[in-house]
């Protein structure tokens, strides 16, 4: 081995990279060359002080903070991938049904006698009527009133005076806004359209507890049942708004309509983080009885363990401790 | 570096079909050593943290361009690295060090353990670090810090594996020569 490579064997040896071969070759050099041994031990010497960094780590708080953030995260995806479904075959439809209607029309004419065409009136053709075509504005696309909405939320376009149309007999809900013009969507909460937009209501554009309080109510009526499925988008945007909101009520309204929900394991997170950390004990009641529904479908350690705690917590609010109590002894373990 | 190759995948495939928990799970499994690796490239740890979050938030986005060629914790880090490099070159000219982070000349001569004081190390070794260019300090960081084998040093960096050796040697030439000099070395004593 030559001194010139002394260096960068020692390095790969720093670095745990030298193998047995490279590791005897140089411990052999050093043993009769007095310069690299220096040299090795000033090596080793900053590689020492390298160490003596001490490694940042994660806080709590630093934690905390971004979990939240990637939660926010999926739920801005969920809402920026809102894309109505007719958006891109309607305008064909359109088309196609206009051009059946001229090609029906010039067929008809040329089937009449010579002559006649110009004193008959024209035949009128079902489906050839016009209609409005959405045309994209700033952010926000013109919706007709017939629940093809075709929204583009990605810019988190700003909506006014909201309003919500309870459920029809189809079970269609309408949401209604001012965007440049008056808006109208029409549909069910649990189609995907319609589910984002209430999502998107919800977490981005309600600003006040009115506002989102009414669209909370919109989707409680609807799930009225204790047994549905809610949409991923608006169980998402509700857990968040239960975690997460600064007023009581509205955490309330978020931890009712997430108890109309069929119980799943998320929905099950929150009303144990709920049920551990909120500071209304009528949100933690709410907490108490989904999970005690829903343990009685099926029991799960967490959920028995945290109503055990509740039930004999001295700090807990009395009717929370009862209903606790109360909840546990209705359960079969 | 510890691998955990099926594990990670799975954890990428639920980031993909929307699985917050997913993105969770590869939170606690990488933010501590992603901390330490942007802590180090940019010895500020509230831009440390920033950058540390988006680099989730770039995988939550992005997790269905990963394509398998590289581990998923290489492929973490090339974005923490990446993500570093734009802060850098972002806030070039508004960097400042901080006062107490510039250390004073050492006596000649004194071995390295010796003369510095264990409060001053950590400023001593961030200014030193902190004079190493982006490329020569992100080797030697992964290298150093994280135990990473050079073969996956050159994967993150996508470099080969001599232009990794290439960059550790130069690297710590450079801090040699800061230290020896006695410019900031004893700050520590």
């Amino acid at each position: 081995m030559d001194c010139r490579d002394v260096k960068t064997i020692a390095l790969d040896r720093l670095a745990g990279e030298a193998d047995e071969a490279s590791r005897r070759e140089l411990s052999a050099h050093l043993a009769g060359c007095e310069n690299c041994r220096r040299e090795m031990g000033r090596l080793e010497d900053l590689w020492t002080v390298l160490g003596t960094d001490p490694d940042a780590t994660v806080t709590p708080e630093f934690r905390e903070r971004s979990l939240e953030l990637i939660e926010e995260e999926f739920l801005r995806r969920r809402v920026r991938e809102f894309r109505p479904r007719t958006r891109s075959v309607r305008p064909f439809l359109q088309a196609a049904a206009m051009l059946a209607a001229g090609a029906v029309g010039y067929l008809i004419a040329r089937g009449l006698p010579s002559g006649s065409s110009s004193t008959s009136s024209p035949t009128p053709v079902a489906g050839s009527a016009p209609r409005a075509i959405a045309t994209p504005s700033a952010g926000v696309a013109r919706a007709s009133n017939t629940g093809s909405a075709v929204l583009d939320l990605a810019s988190s376009p700003r909506f006014s005076n909201v309003s919500y149309r309870p459920a029809d007999p189809d079970g269609r809900v309408g949401i209604e806004f001012d965007v440049t013009t008056r808006q109208t969507v029409v549909g069910r909460p649990e189609e995907p359209e319609v589910a984002r937009l209430l999502a998107y209501l919800l977490s981005r554009n309600a600003e006040t507890a009115g506002e989102k309080s009414r669209a909370i109510a919109l989707v409680s009526e609807h799930y009225g049942t204790g047994s549905a499925t809610a949409s991923p988008e608006i169980v998402a945007a509700l857990s968040a708004t239960l975690r997460k909101d600064p007023n009581p009520g509205v955490r309330k309204k978020a931890a009712d309509a997430l108890a109309s929900f069929a119980i799943t394991p998320e929905i099950r997170t929150v009303f144990l983080a709920a049920l551990v950390s909120d500071k209304n004990p009528a949100v933690r009641l709410v907490a108490v009885d989904a999970l005690a529904a829903a343990a009685k479908q099926s029991p799960d350690a967490a959920t028995i363990a945290s109503l055990r705690e509740k039930a004999v917590d001295p700090q807990e609010n009395g009717f929370v401790r009862a209903k606790a109590a109360s909840a546990l002894k209705a359960i079969s373990f | 570096m510890e691998s955990k190759g099926s594990d990670d995948l799975d954890l990428l495939e639920r980031i993909r079909r929307g699985d917050t928990g997913g993105a969770g799970e590869l939170f606690e499994r990488y933010a501590p050593a992603l901390l330490r690796f942007t802590d180090r490239m940019l010895s500020d740890r509230a831009s440390a943290e920033e950058v540390t979050q988006e680099v989730f938030v770039k995988v939550i986005s992005r997790a269905h361009q990963y394509d398998g060629r590289a581990g998923v914790a290489s492929w973490l880090f090339a974005i923490a690295a990446n993500a570093c490099r734009d802060r850098r070159r972002r806030d070039r000219w508004a960097m400042v060090v901080p006062l107490e982070a510039v250390a004073e000349p050492r006596a000649r001569g004194e071995g390295i353990e010796s003369t510095i004081a264990s409060r001053q190390r950590r400023q001593a070794v961030r200014q030193a670090l902190s004079e190493l260019s982006d490329e020569q300090r992100e080797a030697l960081v992964l290298a150093r810090y994280h135990g990473m084998p050079y073969a996956e040093i050159a994967e993150t960096l996508g470099i080969s594996v001599g232009a990794v050796k290439t960059r550790i040697f130069r690297a710590v030439e450079t801090l040699k020569a800061h230290f020896s000099e006695g410019e900031s070395w004893t700050a520590a004593t």
